[in-house]
């Protein structure tokens, strides 16, 4: 079966780090323009690997997320010269102003959260193998691998069980529209038990499937070592280009931010060849389509 | 129903709602949008360094928006680094705190002459007053918690935006030095108290001691702080038992220099709780005068406290760079 994108084709190793390459650069700036064009890349990365549900499925837990953090910043960092109101002395938080730059500063910081939660949700969670990522994990740190990827697999898991604890709740008798503290936290102890259950489940699946097997004890499969595809170089570029234009882009000191006492947005030629080259980099992967499924 | 119309319940939410919108009102009472009044008045802000001995700026009329802290003025006017959320200042114009020299070196600020009690943020601006942020040794003593470089100030304007009554005490009201003190400060339209020396309560009014410190020390909590050193009282000058020698001491407290007769001294020292207390004093009665008519802004400007011998300033403390001036 044809993958969907260059992302699927590639090794689940390389993709992650294409994703991880993907947070970096949103990480290293605090650039306005940079991060628009950061959400570009993420957002179009996500369309052109045909994961447009997982990106909106994230974005709803995103989008407010990346409120709270926006909103949270100005009360609590009265740093900045522009005062937009004043709030007086609030006991232990002292005086509180809120401030232009505090507004500013809430919504980039509010920008790199939604971002950071987009490229982990939808591209890490929609284009990556798990079972591969454990694969070439295994190579590393066997325990990590294993627990990383159980923990992906069995979020959802435990999600689906909430729903129907829930739905059950709501047969009783005594159930009401709109369940109290207690009702929540009956579900919660009994989704956490159930998952209790679930792990020594696990833990007979994997040992009959030979993952207790020691390295020196255990007959190994050999490991074939098939050579890199055309995707994989690509994708595998795509996140070392971005690495090296964040990296250079800090040490040179171009799309530079300040936030306080006064917000300084550097907006010249270095800062949009940035936004643009990133932008590029990200998404030209995509452009191989050769052996994707159309 | 009930009998008031307004079922059980629904009276409950009402009563909920009003106490709500209640509370919103009392705590939005204390907030204001927008940046605030101006201050109605110049702000001064002055950055020197070593104990006021090298004056890195001077801005008679800073530049203020609305209602202002501290820290905001100095950010308008000057470049700064701040840390801890912007709570602590790091470094002004490049001068940063942190060691030299094995020494613990930082910023601190002086508004109307005393040492702010809160962070710079916090402390809000009024007309009239006068910012001063000195860059300093602080190993012996981070207390020096008056300056008298800030000169009119505090008697002029006062503190938070209020002015204080003024008290000139004299050991002898009727010496000349106790007079030239009080035409000083009535030339400037402060009106004065006048009296003895005496060992005051704790009460709202700026003290001016005039007097030979032999006359003052030991009637006063302030002159009790001063005689035990600078770590007690911030001033860096010790005078020896009988009131006739003044050591000034460097910043670690060692004595660079004695001074004996004719030896004036003008200094500040505030404790916890009261005003801020001046002395204009000396080894003697000339040493008293010589202080009376060094007390002067021009004379006084960026200086922490003043030693005055053969009628020439002597800066207290003593740091190299003073000396080498």
């Amino acid at each position: 079966m044809r993958p969907a994108s260059a992302l699927h084709a590639a090794r689940a190793g390389i993709s992650a780090a294409y994703v991880c390459a993907l947070v970096a650069v949103v990480l290293a700036f605090e650039n306005p323009i940079v991060l628009a064009a950061s959400a570009v890349a993420i957002v179009a990365a996500a369309l052109l690997a045909g994961a447009g549900g997982p990106l909106l499925r994230a974005a709803l837990f995103g989008v407010p997320f990346a409120l709270l953090v926006a909103v949270v910043n100005p009360l609590v960092a009265g740093e900045g010269l522009t005062v937009l109101a004043r709030l007086g002395e609030l006991g232990p938080l002292g005086n509180l102003d809120i401030t232009r730059e505090g507004l500013v500063f809430g919504a980039v910081l509010g920008l790199r959260a939604l971002l950071i939660v987009l490229a982990s949700g939808a591209l890490l969670a929609a284009t990556v193998d798990p079972d591969e990522l454990l694969g070439g994990m295994r190579r590393c740190s066997a325990r990590f691998g294993l627990t990383a990827a159980l923990a992906v697999r069995l979020v959802p898991v435990l999600g689906r069980d909430a729903r129907r604890l829930a739905d059950a709740r709501r047969c009783r008798p005594d159930a009401t529209d709109k369940p109290g503290g207690a009702e929540r936290l009956q579900i919660v102890r009994a989704v956490a038990t159930g998952a209790l259950d679930r792990a020594l489940d696990v833990a007979a699946t994997l040992e009959v499937r030979g993952y207790a097997i020691s390295a020196e004890g255990g007959r190994r499969r050999p490991r074939t070592r098939a050579p890199w595809s055309r995707h994989d170089l690509a994708v595998a570029a795509s996140a070392a280009g971005l690495v090296a234009l964040a990296a250079g882009a800090r040490l040179l000191g171009t799309a530079g931010f300040e936030a306080y006492p006064r917000t300084i947005v550097a907006a010249g030629a270095g800062t949009w060849l940035i936004a643009a080259a990133i932008v590029a980099v990200a998404l030209l992967p995509f452009a191989d389509r050769r052996g994707i499924l159309r | 129903m009930s009998g008031s119309g307004w079922p059980a319940r629904e009276r409950l939410t009402r009563t909920r709602r009003i106490a709500l919108i209640a509370a919103a009102a009392l705590a939005l009472g204390g907030c204001g949008l927008g940046a605030g009044s101006d201050p109605g008045g110049p702000v001064s802000l002055t950055v020197t360094r070593d104990f006021g001995t090298e004056e890195v700026l001077s801005i008679p009329g800073a530049k203020v928006s609305g209602a202002d802290t501290v820290l905001r003025v100095l950010q308008r006017n000057a470049t700064v680094k701040t840390r801890f959320g912007g709570e602590f200042v790091q470094s002004i114009g490049g001068v940063a705190g942190g060691r030299r020299d094995g020494r613990p070196v930082d910023w601190f600020v002086y508004v109307n002459g005393s040492l702010t009690d809160q962070g710079a943020g916090a402390v809000g601006v009024n007309g009239g007053d006068r910012i001063w942020w000195d860059h300093r040794d602080w190993g012996l003593t981070p207390d020096v918690r008056a300056v008298v470089g800030s000169y009119p100030e505090p008697f002029v304007h006062g503190e938070d935006g209020k002015r204080l009554p003024v008290r000139v005490e004299c050991a002898d009201p009727k010496s000349k030095p106790c007079s030239d003190v009080a035409d000083k400060l009535l030339a400037l339209d402060i009106p004065i108290g006048r009296s003895n020396i005496s060992r005051s309560a704790a009460d709202e009014s700026l003290r001016i001691l005039v007097g030979p410190w032999k006359a003052i020390r030991g009637r006063d909590a302030e002159s009790d702080a001063i005689d035990r050193g600078p770590r007690a009282g911030g001033v860096y000058a010790r005078f020896d038992e009988t009131g006739g020698e003044l050591s000034v001491l460097d910043e670690r407290g060692r004595t660079a220099q004695t001074l004996g007769a004719a030896t004036g001294l003008i200094a500040a020292t505030r404790s916890k709780d009261r005003q801020p207390v001046w002395f204009v004093t000396g080894t003697d009665d000339e040493g008293v005068a010589a202080a009376s008519r060094a007390l002067d802004e021009g004379v006084l400007s960026n200086r922490f406290a003043l030693a005055i011998s053969d009628d020439l300033p002597v800066a207290v403390p003593a740091t190299p760079a003073a000396k080498a001036k």
